[in-house]
């Protein structure tokens, strides 16, 4: 039965060709605009290494002071992570890291810019980076300031012209260090780990960042298990409520919390206070835009279907005189365009591959890969097949309820 | 006519309500692409406000005071590190700055005026900031050594923020807030045409220019809220390699060991910045092509297959005496009752917008252009759509339609 569907189905595709030209440039345009999405906040926020920990990850990203007249809201300092999230006891590691901070360094007269990370010895612990040379230095390294450098392989190539860079000295930023680790590059929207170059906090220019509350580092806390996370949460807001701000004349109050990235994410981009969980909104709003771009399409499917199945208005006489009832004719129509959403679904795996790959090429996001992988084509199945489905039971529905005698003759309304 | 188009539009009411929705979706989706473009390129075509040409910028990392505020150390390490900049044969000028162009961070404060509450874009700059950035002043004048000393806090607004503030008065010597307990009183003194930081595709904003005084550390140590320049202007004779980028770095190191120098091009910075502000539009500016092609296609189909099924009227009508013009304006007139209804949907869910008060920094004037210009785009798109199949209709002999069945 199935078989006699499918051979009908592509008989009619091929009958009106404009017709399924139309449905399949509509289905796989949709799927391509979908999938390329889907892919952008994979890469925003999807688990793949370094961060393969994600799921039991946290990230103090952000510290707000607030008194009668001023309120300022930056990253924390060091000082601040130090005393209050360093000794978490229901984290089971924690890793302080400064954010990545644009240095200069000089290869023949030209000026190369690199980002330059300052973390301790734990965030490579945290982290796991496959590495291309050496390893990552130690929390030993960190206590003791040895000049060492885990560099990317970016670096390794503008700094070293792409050669052995094991136990090499690069100069940064002013200082000297010796490469000990090259790791793949990392994406620059992940914030946690991006950089060029990671160094030990303990080499910076001034140990002036010891005594700082607010400004330039973040941490990232990890637990032994996803439900520690919660309680980790609140060890963090019950240390903080007591914690003191620099300057007691201006600031009275000290607000931050441990958030996931996807949360650190919501809340600067809808622009709330610190602290205030924000994600389900911002995935609301996500979802409302996907519904939104999806209603066009199906729309335009729908009513290419309604037209397209008009024509058909003998052939469903004929099945009808013949006994078809109104739900083998609704379950045709539907299998047909499912196939039709499939092979546009195809199409539009095929595009968003070329698509995606187009995008990392072009460097707008540097060190950017976007990939269609398995998780993104399963979306893209099921949307196809949802919009298969949807755009051809309304269609179907209506024809499969003509009367034999007037399909016979060709007249629908 | 016109009631006769619309009965026949009424008689299909089932199928025309589908293609008007989609019609009016359409309408949103291309009414919120071309706001965004009208936004863009109105605020593109506004002047600047400052020269970016031959200017470097120096980031200044000094991470060296706790609170972040003035210090009698770091305005002279600033001070020196200028001086060392000026010695440069190369260099025309260095001025100092806290924000500079086309950086993507931002300081802004908010202000209560007259019990209207409003946000600025708060920034710093030493005397000659105004000269070497090309800033043109409106009224008033910039920051110079008269105010060394002054009982007051000078400020430089932008021409928007004076028009918000006092209207068509004088701007001059007024303040924008009442000053709080101890503190000195900040009156306006200049006022400039606009310092659009954020670069050509920024919208509006309120600028506040504070005086940066590298000269006498001692002017503002009382002000917890200013904040030291962290940013050298360096203006480059016309012509300077690349290379001298290294040479400066270098000396500025020497000079402050403990500070990182971030040295880069205005024009480097310019680059980057509009490469972001212009994606977002390109992406949604692509994506909304397709999909008006997409409903032009369907469309097309929908009209395709509408008048072949309907050979049967249309031969009538001609054997009746119907010209092909008549045919066409069938076609083509009800097709454009189907469109004005959908665009009226679309337009009551857009017309919601400024109802609501949610127009923004968007302004009435872009909204107005874009309804329209959004109304003429769709009207061309189904128009064009019903071509095709109404020159089909139009060739319908009468006599198809007598032996028809």
């Amino acid at each position: 039965m199935l078989e006699n569907y499918l051979k009908i189905a592509f008989k009619v595709f091929q009958r009106r060709k404009f017709f399924t030209f139309i449905s399949l440039f509509g289905i796989s345009f949709t799927l391509l605009v979908l999938m390329v999405a889907v892919a952008f906040l994979d890469h925003f926020f999807g688990a793949f290494p370094p961060e393969t920990k994600l799921d039991r990850s946290l990230g103090v990203y952000a510290l707000r002071m607030s008194g009668p007249h001023s309120i300022w809201t930056a990253n924390p300092g060091y000082q601040f992570l130090d005393r209050y999230v360093r000794p978490l006891t229901s984290a089971e590691k924690v890793s302080i890291h400064s954010e990545p901070v644009k240095v200069c360094s000089w290869k023949d007269g030209q000026r190369v810019s690199l980002y330059l990370k300052r973390t301790d010895g734990e965030f490579w612990q945290i982290l796991e980076f496959r590495f291309l040379e050496g390893g990552p230095f130690t929390p030993e390294d960190e206590r003791s300031a040895n000049f060492v450098a885990v560099i990317n392989e970016a670096t390794r190539t503008k700094l070293l012209g792409g050669s052995a860079a094991l136990g090499k000295s690069i100069e940064v930023d002013g200082q000297r260090f010796r490469v000990v680790g090259v790791v793949p590059n990392v994406p620059f929207f992940r914030m946690g780990p991006f950089s060029d170059i990671w160094v030990p906090i303990s080499t910076s220019k001034s140990d002036a960042y010891k005594r700082e509350m607010m400004g330039g580092f973040g941490a990232t806390i990890l637990a032994r298990t996803r439900s520690d996370l919660p309680a980790i949460r609140r060890e963090f807001s019950s240390r903080i409520e007591h914690a003191e701000p620099p300057d007691p004349k201006n600031y009275d109050r000290v607000e931050s919390g441990a958030e996931t990235f996807f949360e650190s994410f919501a809340r600067e981009i809808l622009n709330s206070k610190v602290g205030e969980d924000r994600s389900t909104a911002l995935l609301g709003i996500l979802c409302g835009i996907a519904v939104l771009f999806m209603v066009l399409p199906t729309l335009n499917l729908v009513n290419v279907n309604v037209s397209r199945i008009l024509e058909r208005t003998p052939e469903i006489g004929v099945r009808k005189a013949f006994g078809a009832s109104r739900r083998t004719l609704v379950g045709q129509f539907v299998i047909e365009n499912v196939v039709l959403c499939l092979v546009g679904g195809a199409i539009g795996f095929v595009l968003s591959f070329l698509v995606l790959r187009m995008i990392s090429a072009s460097g707008l996001i540097p060190y950017a890969e976007f990939h269609v992988n398995y998780r993104i084509f399963l979306y893209g199945l099921a949307v196809a097949t949802f919009f298969g489905v949807f755009s051809g039971v309304l269609p179907a529905w209506r024809m499969a309820r003509l009367h034999p005698v007037e399909a016979l003759r060709g007249r629908a309304r | 006519m016109i009631g006769h188009l619309f009965k026949m539009v009424w008689n299909r009411k089932r199928a025309n309500a589908l293609v008007a929705i989609e019609i009016g979706i359409a309408f949103l989706v291309l009414f919120a692409v071309v706001s965004l473009t009208a936004w863009s390129a109105g605020n593109y075509r506004r002047p600047l406000g400052f020269t970016w040409q031959n200017i470097l910028n120096v980031k200044i990392n000094a991470r060296s005071s706790s609170d972040d505020t003035w210090g009698p150390d770091l305005v002279e390490t600033t001070r020196r590190l200028v001086q060392a900049a000026r010695e440069f044969p190369e260099v025309e000028g260095v001025a100092a700055t806290l924000s500079p162009p086309y950086a993507f961070n931002n300081n802004l404060g908010g202000f209560t005026h007259a019990g209207r509450s409003f946000e600025c874009s708060l920034n710093e700059g030493t005397d000659n900031f105004k000269d070497l950035m090309g800033l043109s002043l409106v009224s008033g004048r910039w920051f110079t050594e008269e105010d060394n000393g002054a009982n007051f806090k000078p400020i430089v607004i932008n021409e928007a923020l004076a028009r918000l503030l006092f209207g068509a008065d004088n701007p001059l010597g007024k303040r924008l807030r009442e000053p709080a307990e101890g503190e000195r009183e900040e009156r306006v003194v200049g006022v400039i045409s606009d310092f659009r930081r954020a670069g050509e595709f920024s919208g509006a904003e309120y600028v506040v220019f504070y005086r940066a005084n590298l000269d006498d550390s001692r002017a503002n140590l009382d002000d917890p809220g200013a904040r030291p320049p962290r940013n050298l202007l360096v203006r480059l004779k016309p012509g300077t390699p690349r290379a001298f980028e290294e040479r400066l770095a270098g000396k500025l190191q020497s000079v402050a060991r403990e500070y990182s120098f971030e040295v880069s091009p205005l024009s480097e910075l310019r680059e980057t910045m509009s490469m972001f502000r212009r994606a977002p539009i390109v992406a949604a500016g692509v994506v909304a092509a397709f999909l008006m092609l997409m409903v032009g296609l369907g469309l097309t189909g929908v009209l395709w297959q509408n008048v072949t099924q309907r050979t049967k009227e249309i031969g009538l009508r001609r054997a009746k005496g119907a010209t092909q013009t008549d045919i066409h304006v069938l076609v083509l007139g009800e097709l454009f009752v189907i469109t004005s209804i959908g665009i009226v949907l679309g337009a009551v869910v857009a017309l919601q917008l400024p109802l609501l008060g949610l127009l923004g920094t968007v302004g009435g004037k872009v909204y107005a252009i874009s309804f329209g210009v959004s109304i003429v785009i769709l009207y061309s798109l189904t128009m064009l759509c019903g071509l095709y199949p109404s020159a089909l209709a139009a060739r319908i002999q009468p006599a198809e339609a007598l032996h028809y069945e």
